[in-house]
């Protein structure tokens, strides 16, 4: 199991590496630069690209920048902030964007399981297909329709929370901006729970722990939802990837100052060095969530650790 | 498992110790930013926002009055020398938020880090423009810093030596490329500086008290040690940035924001509402016709084009904003002359629609070019207002001018730019915003190989008008100077070398119980020191 950990981490960090350069040569392709402003001449243009190394060629440049971020230099910011280090504005920042999509996470996960267990227990009832409804809109409905929907009646009319994010009030201003993000997350679980639940509420051995007088709380929680945990966790994994990319426009209506809004923002801006490492911790989540994702189907399921054991040992 | 628990812990630990934000006194003024705050820096910002919170924090030689002439701030008098030359500033005695008083070389040590060509401070060529001695032979780095034309005599007096007489100088010590910043401060932040409430030095209306790079929210509370405090009525200044126009509207509705700029519809939804107004913007947008295209270099084909459509349908049906029809190359607004008059107020008109006429125009040039159609594309940046905007002048222009074909190419403005620089395009649709207040601030831009001068037009003549009018003898005239600058700017219209479409105008909402806020369209665009809220 060890081995195998390491060699899959191993794979991770070259996989980034190669994420890295394949961002620094698109960043090429980009049409622009970051100091292409209509005010500057040709002579201050060339002078700031000489200041922040703009003028050496792409590969010399990669390889400076990997061997300055080893340092834990990520560089700074050319425009938006301009002249400040991004680890500065990732300090207080990445903080903000993990706390909102965490919650959301959970929000989405516990909230979605509990319906969809609901859905299966009540299998006859008109719940059921209540619940498919609402499952089927939070799916269909965008994240940012459902931001400013809560933002207008939740935020203007009622005035029961903060309509923008307020470091103040940290927890209460990010209410919404945690259920519109989470809200498909939910109904993606919630219809994966009904589904896997059903499956194995009607199995032998479920009939049999019935039978043997496992009662109630403890058939579903211990019994049934273990099983049908192993898929939900599969889908789990791209919904909490899709979570960072809404948190691009989430963050943008609710005046988050986070790093999705950066990221956008760079973008725009040819702001290449935030480009980099937003990108860059895009993708080391991306990768780290689906390394997590492959752990703990071996912690969750014997079977899948014992098997990857003999495929280990074997190799 | 565990850590993950108490990573969740501790993060709803520091949520719940945050508490709720205290309510916000009465005379506390909250504005909307639709963007960050790029830098605090006044030798390193370069744009609108980050000069407006610089401004309200930090005061130089001189600052705008509500109508936008300049008037002594720090500066207590000012003596000039007969040739105009040498001009001396005798400083007021104030202080810095640091305590240290503010003196003559803090402007000597921020003008020539403005200059620095390790620095290497975007807005240099303002120092160039002010006609500071040796400003752009250091910024090249032909000469040291020490050569700089602006000299502590003693802490009370500073001493200006400028290569030419600049009739725009003063107005241009308003521009907060000039701010000053003092030496040992700034030494003493390291590499910190105008990161935080900390190491950003106050001399103005007010101080910062929440600040941090690229933050959504800004406060700033009054100076209770500004030399002018006792004029100063408002509390403080909380700035919220808010990019989605539809929540910084409910927000304004909510009655937490005072001061909010309209986008789009909006506009129209609440052209009627009392608080409701209009702000004329410096920006003049127009279309750059490249005369290496085949056509475009026919005099008459850009006179017809640039009479073919309808302006006054583009600012009141297209953008709605209070942006107005631009038949001029420089502004409304923008400069006053020695008459004491607005520069336009004396000046021509030029290029205003008229259909019939653009259509002769069309056939002469068609005729001597000997073609019955011509197709050109148009480039364009891709946000909503220029879309429409290039939409609408393809519509016009296709059915004004007959054989015609206008295609329109998006790209992002970035884009744009650069394949305008490089001559790359056909008609651009593109703006210019001023930096300071004098025709040459647009005029420049269209003399031969100027880098804005994308077009490719070239007027011997005109060159030399701007060139005696920003380097050369017109600049010892005033009065002859302002006319050769009407003159040159007909040369401009006369060739249609550029197409104007119209001046941008800026919709904003303002509670009824805040006065006093002064908008201008150079440099700083708002001004709070006399704003009242009651």
């Amino acid at each position: 199991m060890h081995k195998y950990i390491l060699r899959r981490i191993g794979i991770a960090a070259l996989t980034l590496l190669a994420i890295l350069f394949i961002l620094f040569a698109l960043m090429e392709f980009m049409p622009g630069s970051p100091f292409n402003d209509e005010k500057l001449s040709a002579a201050q243009r060339a002078l700031l690209d000489a200041k922040y190394g703009l003028d050496k060629p792409m590969p010399t440049r990669f390889i400076n920048y990997v061997i300055n971020m080893l340092r834990g230099d990520f560089g700074v910011s050319y425009n938006i902030s301009k002249n400040t280090p991004i680890s500065d504005l990732l300090k207080t920042r990445l903080p903000i964007s993990l706390r909102i999509g965490g919650q959301a996470v959970l929000l989405g996960a516990v909230v979605g399981l509990l319906l969809g267990i609901l859905a299966a227990i009540k299998h006859n009832t008109i719940l059921d297909p209540l619940l498919t409804v609402i499952s089927v809109l939070g799916i269909s409905i965008p994240s940012y329709v459902f931001a400013l929907g809560l933002s207008y009646v939740l935020g203007f009319q009622l005035g029961w929370f903060p309509m923008l994010y307020r470091q103040q009030q940290a927890l209460q201003s990010s209410v919404l901006p945690t259920i519109s993000l989470s809200m498909f997350t939910m109904a993606t679980v919630a219809r994966f729970a009904r589904t896997e639940m059903l499956e194995v509420l009607g199995s032998d051995y479920m009939q049999l722990a019935e039978t043997k007088g496992v009662g109630g709380f403890a058939l579903i929680f211990r019994h049934a939802l273990r099983n049908a945990l192993i898929p939900i966790i599969t889908v789990l994994a791209p919904l909490i990837v899709g979570l960072m990319t809404g948190s691009l426009v989430i963050e943008k209506i609710f005046s988050i100052p986070g790093i999705g809004q950066l990221l956008v923002q760079a973008i725009q801006s040819n702001d290449y060095n935030v480009i980099a490492v937003l990108s860059f911790l895009y993708s080391l989540m991306y990768i780290g969530i689906m390394l997590v994702v492959d752990i703990l189907y071996g912690v969750i399921d014997p079977r899948i650790r014992l098997t990857k054991e003999a495929n280990t040992v074997h190799e | 498992m565990k850590n993950r628990n108490k990573l969740l812990a501790l993060l709803l630990v520091i949520a719940l110790c945050m508490g709720a934000a205290p309510a916000l006194a009465g005379g506390v003024l909250n504005v909307q930013f639709d963007v960050e705050i790029a830098s605090m820096d006044p030798q390193i910002a370069t744009d609108g926002t980050s000069f407006e919170a610089q401004s309200a924090v930090i005061e130089g030689l001189y600052i705008l009055d509500a109508a936008g002439s300049p008037i002594p701030a720090i500066a207590e008098s000012t003596s000039v020398s007969e040739d105009g030359l040498t001009y001396t500033f005798t400083l007021r005695d104030t202080v810095w938020s640091n305590g240290a008083p503010v003196t003559a070389n803090d402007f000597v040590f921020a003008w020539r880090r403005l200059v620095d060509p390790a620095v290497a401070s975007e807005y240099s060529f303002i120092a160039g423009i002010a006609g500071i001695h040796n400003a752009d032979k250091i910024a090249a780095g032909e000469e040291p810093l020490e050569a700089l034309g602006a000299v502590a005599i003693d802490d009370h007096t500073l001493e200006v030596v400028l290569d030419i007489p600049v009739p725009y100088f003063i107005n241009l010590l308003t521009f907060p490329s000039f701010l000053p910043l003092s030496e040992e401060f700034y030494l003493s932040c390291g590499d910190r500086f105008a990161t935080s409430p900390e190491t950003i030095n106050c001399n103005g209306a007010f101080i910062v008290t929440e600040y941090e790079p690229a933050a959504n929210t800004i406060v700033l509370a009054k100076n209770p040690d500004y030399y002018d405090a006792e004029k100063v009525a408002l509390d403080g200044i909380r700035y919220q940035v808010i990019k989605d126009s539809q929540q910084a509207m409910l927000s304004y509705q909510a009655g937490d924001l005072d001061v909010v700029t309209l986008a789009g519809e909006q506009v129209d939804l609440f052209k009627d509402d009392p608080e409701f107004q209009n702000i004329m913007a410096g920006y003049l947008w127009y279309v750059s016709a490249n005369e290496q295209t085949a056509g475009l270099e026919n005099a008459n084909i850009r006179n017809a084009m640039a009479r073919a459509f309808d302006k006054q349908a583009v600012a009141d049906n297209i953008l709605k904003d209070g942006s107005i029809p631009a038949d001029f190359a420089v502004p409304k607004l923008l400069a006053t002359g020695p008459d004491g008059l607005d520069y336009r107020a004396t000046a021509a008109t030029y290029l205003a629609t008229d259909k019939e006429l653009a259509l002769e125009y069309w056939n002469t040039g068609l005729a001597e070019l000997g073609v019955s159609s011509l197709s050109y594309s148009l480039v364009v940046e891709d946000t909503e207002s220029a879309i429409n905007v290039a939409q609408f002048l393809k519509a016009q222009w296709e059915d004004t001018l007959p054989g015609l074909t206008i295609t329109i190419e998006q790209m992002p403005k970035k884009n744009r730019l650069d394949v305008m620089r490089e001559g790359e395009f056909e008609l651009g649709l593109t703006r210019w915003g001023p930096d300071y207040a004098d025709p040459t601030t647009y005029l420049e831009n269209w003399t031969t190989g100027h880098t804005n001068n994308t077009m490719r037009w070239s007027n011997l003549e005109y060159d030399e008008i701007i060139a005696s009018a920003t380097k050369g003898e017109l600049t010892l005239d005033p009065v002859a100077r302002w006319e050769a600058l009407k003159a040159a700017e007909a040369m401009v219209m006369a060739d249609a070398a550029i197409y104007p479409v119209y001046q941008k105008g800026d919709a904003v909402m303002i509670k009824s119980n805040v006065s006093g806020i002064e908008f201008h369209s150079v440099g700083t665009n708002r001004v709070y020191k006399n704003a009242v809220k009651e």
